[in-house]
């Protein structure tokens, strides 16, 4: 898709990060946010192993280390955690400085949120019309499936770049369960782990 | 709750009909309320407070189609509603102004704690407090399949697609958007409605 893909996967660490300087990089990962925008099913989460992908394989803003860092920020702060990309798009501009990665940030979650919003608004908009469709129907039945399939896929994706020892893997179950089977908050889940990791109780 | 009452079709006039037309600045101020109340979580029940208790901008069955429409379509589940939120009373302009009422303070939050992120990551006590908050997170990210299966493991066909799915990704990493444009139409074809 495009001419940085070539370096993914050849060199997983010591690669060099994309210059955004240069407006044909730019352009494709703008590009990239908006034509992963349309793919965004179940509420966003079906892109985060995208999202690492970009970061980490093809652009090199990141190490998976700091995008599993980057992944339990935007989960634990306030909002819509699918702002991670406001995230990513900060950190591949941070180095010029905190203003150019306020930027970017902000760019890249526009350039995110903008396909999907003008989708959504002509849906609504529509709707009285779409909703007995044979193809909201197929889409609905359809997709459903496929999402599940990716969501299972993306949690398998974290928790291995979360690169655990044994009790953090417990942790985490207990976590999957508890998220399962009750209702607390996920707040105090992340509240606790982060005292566990203080203490060096779990580690990576 | 896919499934509407029969009156849904022609809800939107009515729905309308009977609540306030809120103003842009409205909306904007509407939609911080709903992104500051939600700081500590459950957002989809403050907005339904806000918007349909507090403020009556929609009934409640409008607001509830408005979470089906939000979750079939593409885009973050609450910013969709947000969407939907405003496009309802002023089209696109209604929708921008919604979005940024519900992003601005949460997405500032982020942005200051990414730069504290970036300027403290090489410390050892952040470090080791992310490690931890990681793994519940990864936890989190585990649960959302579980989540969703009880709806489909009655379906093999659902089951199949879901696992043909998992496999192609997770082994033989296919990346997302050649995996949904090969699956989705063949899945849509096989859902498609038929009369009987």
């Amino acid at each position: 898709m495009s001419l940085t893909a070539l370096a993914a996967g050849v060199a997983a660490q010591a690669c060099t990060p994309v210059h955004l300087g240069d407006w044909r990089n730019l352009l494709a990962v703008i590009w990239d946010f908006l034509s992963l925008s349309l793919f965004s099913l179940g509420g966003g989460n079906t892109l985060l192993s995208e999202y690492h992908h970009m970061a980490v394989d093809q652009y090199c803003w990141l190490s998976s280390r700091q995008f599993a860092d980057i992944y339990a920020i935007a989960e634990a702060a306030p909002g819509p955690s699918s702002m991670i990309v406001g995230l990513l798009g900060m950190a591949a501009a941070v180095r010029e400085g905190p203003l150019w990665g306020v930027l970017s940030g902000v760019a890249a979650e526009a350039a995110i949120l903008l396909p999907s919003t003008l989708v959504m608004v002509a849906a609504s908009l529509g709707w009285s019309r779409l909703r007995d469709s044979p193809w909201r129907v197929a889409f609905e039945r359809g997709m459903g499936p496929i999402t599940l399939g990716i969501l299972f896929a993306v949690g398998l994706k974290i928790l291995r770049i979360s690169d655990h020892d044994t009790p953090a893997y417990a942790v985490s179950a207990l976590v999957c369960v508890l998220m399962l089977r009750t209702r607390i908050s996920p707040l105090w889940f992340m509240a606790v782990a982060g005292l566990l990791g203080g203490l060096g109780l779990v580690n990576r | 709750m896919g499934r509407a009452p029969a009156a849904a079709g022609s809800e939107a006039a009515p729905g309308l009909a009977s609540s306030r037309r809120p103003s842009h600045r409205e909306l904007f101020m509407g939609m911080q309320q709903v992104a500051l109340s939600s700081f500590g979580g459950g957002l989809s029940a403050w907005s339904q407070r806000i918007v349909v208790e507090e403020r009556q901008w929609l009934d409640n069955e409008a607001f509830m189609t408005g979470l089906t429409v939000a979750r079939l379509f593409p885009g973050p589940n609450q910013i969709n509603m947000a969407v939907y939120i405003g496009s309802r009373f002023h089209g696109l302009s209604g929708a921008l102004v919604a979005l940024a009422g519900m992003l601005l303070l949460p997405f500032s939050v982020l942005m200051l704690l990414g730069l504290a992120y970036f300027e403290l990551h090489m410390v050892m006590a952040v470090d080791r407090v992310l490690a931890g908050v990681i793994t519940a997170s990864a936890g989190m990210a585990l649960s959302m399949g579980f989540k969703l299966v009880g709806g489909y493991n009655r379906d093999p066909v659902a089951m199949l697609l879901a696992a043909g799915s998992f496999v192609a990704m997770s082994v033989f990493h296919v990346r997302l958007i050649p995996l949904v444009l090969v699956t989705g139409p063949l899945a849509m074809a096989w859902y498609w409605p038929r009369q009987r």
